[in-house]
Formats: structure tokens, sequence, C-alpha cells
């Protein structure tokens, strides 16, 4: 359903600002908090940050503050290099952000103010942390895995190079969920419709010379919800850190089973 | 897992920087409904017709007034911008214009486009015709 | 309070199954209409330009009517099914997304039909 507006408890209040002392170059970081222990609202909080004792990358910012200025701040990182897919949140300025990795995203190409949000159209756990439960589960429904009913061969299922290199594009996808949140047809109707990240899944797997369950696949997908909510607004593809493309992802898997029908 | 208190839900459209083609995306299906007006406006054309020359004056009137014109006017460019995001999509759905910079240069392509054909239609309409309806 | 575990939850009720022919018949008429909607243009100035008898005359040949007829009956049936597809992403209550599809479904039909009827008088001479 479409709801412009926040819940009433979802609304981001006016938060806290931590002044940086000793400083002659100023970088202003305005990160998105949420305490699940208090009944407080979300606030946004202001962070100055020292210019020049600082690394390059908004991730570098973020574990800046919480060693030195606020070890409260919450978010998910691991690998700080772009294959993990942990660092995903909305990133920008005054003008609005979008959704990349924290890891891989300068600050210094950022003007003005920082801006930093959990991934759009989320539940949040706490400060840049979303809930990423239901998107798991989606991932897990289309069966991510290679489903075969020949006799097992001895030795590896072979695949020739132009079969392998039709994976290129979709095996690179790192889940990290940056596509999905940023798709509104995702914000209105995640509860059925499947999102652009698992929808690149499941045509990874419609995909592999390997797996035997084509057909049962596209069944799974023909759908008006799973499938046909994208209306190819393209957020997902603007908005891919790895550069993949989700909207033709999609596109495929709509041609295949539309060729089924003929 | 379900907190017992419900979790916030993060902000959305109120924070996202919309690119090009999310905004060519909406305004395609406000085009479209404002297209399925137009034909609401086609068909009492049509029935006005029919009962003969005085109901048929009667609707020139109503599209030569200044309410008229603007629904005209807003007829056009819906009619124009809707059928060339509607070539757009046709052809995306055909597994073309996927690519970064394609769907950037087409959506250009359609803002120009729709801007230049509604006011060639517009121009045509009071230079030769002398004036729409 | 649910216990339903997540995977059970984005399963659902698995997949209708449909929603493909939707597609087809909608670009199937979207392509129909890219000329008729171009030649529709051109007959609206020429309509304009002849004057009510003039328009009427214009109505009585069988191709033009036929025309006319498609003109009124494709963008309704065009505009349907781009509304329904509105109305569900829209409207998350199944029962009153339903009696709006229905709505526009028994609109569209009516008024193309009233727009058919107002062309085949004119085109019969009644």
């Amino acid at each position: 359903m479409v709801q412009l507006r926040l819940p009433q408890n979802s609304r981001p209040l006016k938060g806290k600002t931590y002044r940086v002392k000793n400083a002659t170059h100023i970088k202003r970081f305005r990160i998105y908090r949420y305490d699940p222990d208090t009944d407080d609202n979300p606030r946004v909080d202001t962070y100055e940050v020292d210019r020049d004792h600082c690394g390059p990358r908004v991730l570098d910012a973020l574990i800046k503050i919480k060693n030195e200025i606020d070890p409260t701040l919450t978010f998910r990182r691991s690998c700080r290099e772009g294959v993990c897919g942990s660092c995903a949140m909305n990133i920008g300025n005054g003008a609005g952000g979008t959704n990349t990795l924290a890891c891989t995203t300068g600050w210094e190409d950022i003007k003005g103010d920082v801006r930093i949000y959990p991934l759009p159209h989320m539940p949040v756990v706490k400060d840049l942390v979303p809930d990423l439960t239901h998107f798991y589960a989606q991932y897990a429904s289309i069966e991510p895995w290679i489903k075969t009913s020949s006799p097992l061969p001895s030795r590896e299922r072979k695949q020739s190079p132009e079969e392998r290199a039709r994976l290129d594009g979709l095996w690179e996808c790192v889940l990290c969920a940056s596509c999905s949140t940023s798709c509104p047809s995702y914000w209105w109707n995640s509860d059925r419709y499947l999102g652009p990240a698992v929808l690149l899944q499941a045509y990874r797997w419609i995909s592999d010379s390997r797996d035997e369950a084509t057909g049962e696949r596209l069944d799974a997908l023909e759908d008006p919800f799973k499938l046909y909510r994208c209306h190819t607004i393209l957020n997902c593809t603007n908005t891919c850190p790895k550069e993949l493309n989700p909207a033709k992802a999609i596109s495929e898997i709509k041609r295949l089973i539309a060729k089924r029908e003929l | 897992m379900n907190n017992s208190r419900s979790m916030p839900l993060s902000p959305h459209i109120a924070i996202y920087r919309w690119p090009l083609s999310m905004t060519l995306s909406i305004l395609h299906r406000i085009s479209g409904v404002v297209l399925y007006s137009g034909a609401l406006g086609l068909v009492y054309w049509l029935v006005a017709l029919a009962e003969g020359p005085n109901a048929f004056a009667t609707a020139g009137w109503f599209f030569h007034s200044w309410i008229g014109q603007v629904f005209l006017c807003l007829w056009s460019l819906a009619f124009f911008y809707h059928l060339l995001t509607g070539i757009r999509h046709l052809a995306w759905d055909s597994g073309w214009g996927f690519e970064r910079r394609a769907y950037y240069f087409s959506g250009w392509l359609v803002v120009l486009g729709t801007v230049g054909l509604t006011a060639a239609t517009w121009i045509f309409g009071w230079l030769i015709v002398g004036g729409v309806l | 309070m649910s216990f339903q575990t997540p995977l059970g939850v984005a399963r659902g009720n698995g997949t209708a199954r449909s929603g493909t022919g939707h597609g087809l018949v909608q670009h199937a008429i979207a392509l129909a209409l890219i000329p008729i909607g171009l030649a529709a243009a051109v007959l609206f100035f020429w309509m304009i330009q002849v004057g009510y008898a003039g328009a009427v005359s214009l109505l009585r040949q069988p191709w033009v009517l036929l025309f006319v007829v498609l003109l009124v009956a494709l963008p309704f049936w065009h505009g349907y099914l781009g509304i329904k597809v509105i109305i569900e992403d829209y409207v998350s209550n199944k029962r009153l997304a339903y009696t709006a599809i229905t709505l526009i479904r028994f609109l569209s039909v009516a008024v193309a039909l009233l727009g058919i009827i107002a062309a085949a008088k004119i085109g019969f001479g009644g």
C-alpha cells in the first residue's frame, strides 16, 4: 500500500550535534539514529569530523565516529572492500541519497553535509541496521541452488565457456539489498513482490546451463505480484553498487515466460 | 523475529534522490490517466456529433473555452509523452535499451520529443488550421 | 502475534500462474495504438477543417467509421488494463481493489460502447 508519509512512530526528530575540537577542516555527517531500548522516535544526529584525520570512504568516517565520538552508533560492515554487501545504506546530501555501499563510496565526492539513512522503507532494528529477515526469506523462496534430476555425474558438472559466460553480470551480486530497497514497487508491495535483487538471483539460476528446473523456476515466478510488479522504473540499475543490471534480468525473465505462451 | 514494540519504518520517498528514469516512470503513469480522461472527452465529442449540429456547436464552444483549451493542451502533452515513453517501454520489453547510457539518452530524447511534438502540433493548429477546434 | 516462519510468509500462497497474458495484450494494443494515435491526430485536424456536415459525411465512409470504432475501443481497453495495474499497486485492501477494478472495467466498456454507438449512428445515417 502506498503511504507517502511515515507512520507516527517512524518520523525522525532533530537530534544532537557532536562538535569537533581543534580541527581546521570539518565535514558534517547527519546520521539516522534509532534506539530500540527507548520509546523515542528515530532522530538525525550530526557529527563533525576532522577532514584531515579521516580515511576517504564513508565507512572510514562511520568507524571513526564510532571509535572516537559515539560508540553507540550501530551499522553493519565486514569486508570493507565491496564484496560482502553488509554496509549497504542510503548515502547522499540535502538533495537526497541513493543506496550504495559505505565502503566503496568516497565522502569527499559528496557536496555539503553527508546524510546517511538505513536502506529505505525497511523495518529498523537499530540505527543503520535494517531488518532483512523478509528479504532473505524471499531469497530462500526462489531456491538458489542447482536442481537436477539426472544421475549424479562421476566428475564435475560440465559447462562450456559460452554457457559460463551467461552467468556474467549475475553471479557478482552480493545481495546487499540496495536495489530492492530503491524500488518504489518494492516499497509499496514487498509483502508479495520479490524485488530486483531476488529476481536477478532467480534469473541467475534460470540461466545456469547445469540446472534442470528452469520450467519450474519460471512457473514459480509467473505471478502478477511476485514478478509483474516490475514497471521498469530502473532505480535498481541506477543504484546497484556493483553496476549490475537487475532491470534487464527481470525483463529477460518476463520474455522467457512470454515466449512459453507463444 | 517480532519485537513486542514494532520497529520503525526507515524513510523512503522523502529522502531518495529521484533519478531521471523514476521521474519519467511516474509521469508515464500520470499521462496515462490524463489520456483516459481525454478519451472520455473524445466520446463526448462523438456523441455531440451524433446528436446534431446544435450539440456539436456546444461541444465546439466548450473546447474553445479556456478550460477546454487547457484540457486539450494537457491532453496533447500527455498524448505525445505517453506515445514516446510507450515506445521506450516496448523497446525494453523486447530486451533493448537497458544500458545506463542508453536509457538516459532515450529518456532525454523523450523529454525533447514531447516538447517538440506538442509545440509543433499547437503551432500547426494555430497557424494553419486557425485555432484548435 | 505470529509464529509463522519468514519462509512461510515469503512463499505465501504461491503463484497465480497469471499476468503474462495481461502484458501481451497490453503490448499488442500499445503497438496498434502507435499508428492509430498518429492517424487520429491527422483526422482530428481534418474534421475541424470540414465542420459539422463534412465530419458527418467523412464518418459515412466505412473505413473511417471502422477507424473511429478502433480509436474508441482500443484506448479504453488499454486504459482499463493500465489503471488495473495502478490500483493493484496502490490499494492493498483486496476487496476495495477488486471493487475499483470492476468499476473501471464497467466504466470503460460502457463509455467505449457509447462512443461506438454514436459513431455507428452517424455512419449509418440514423
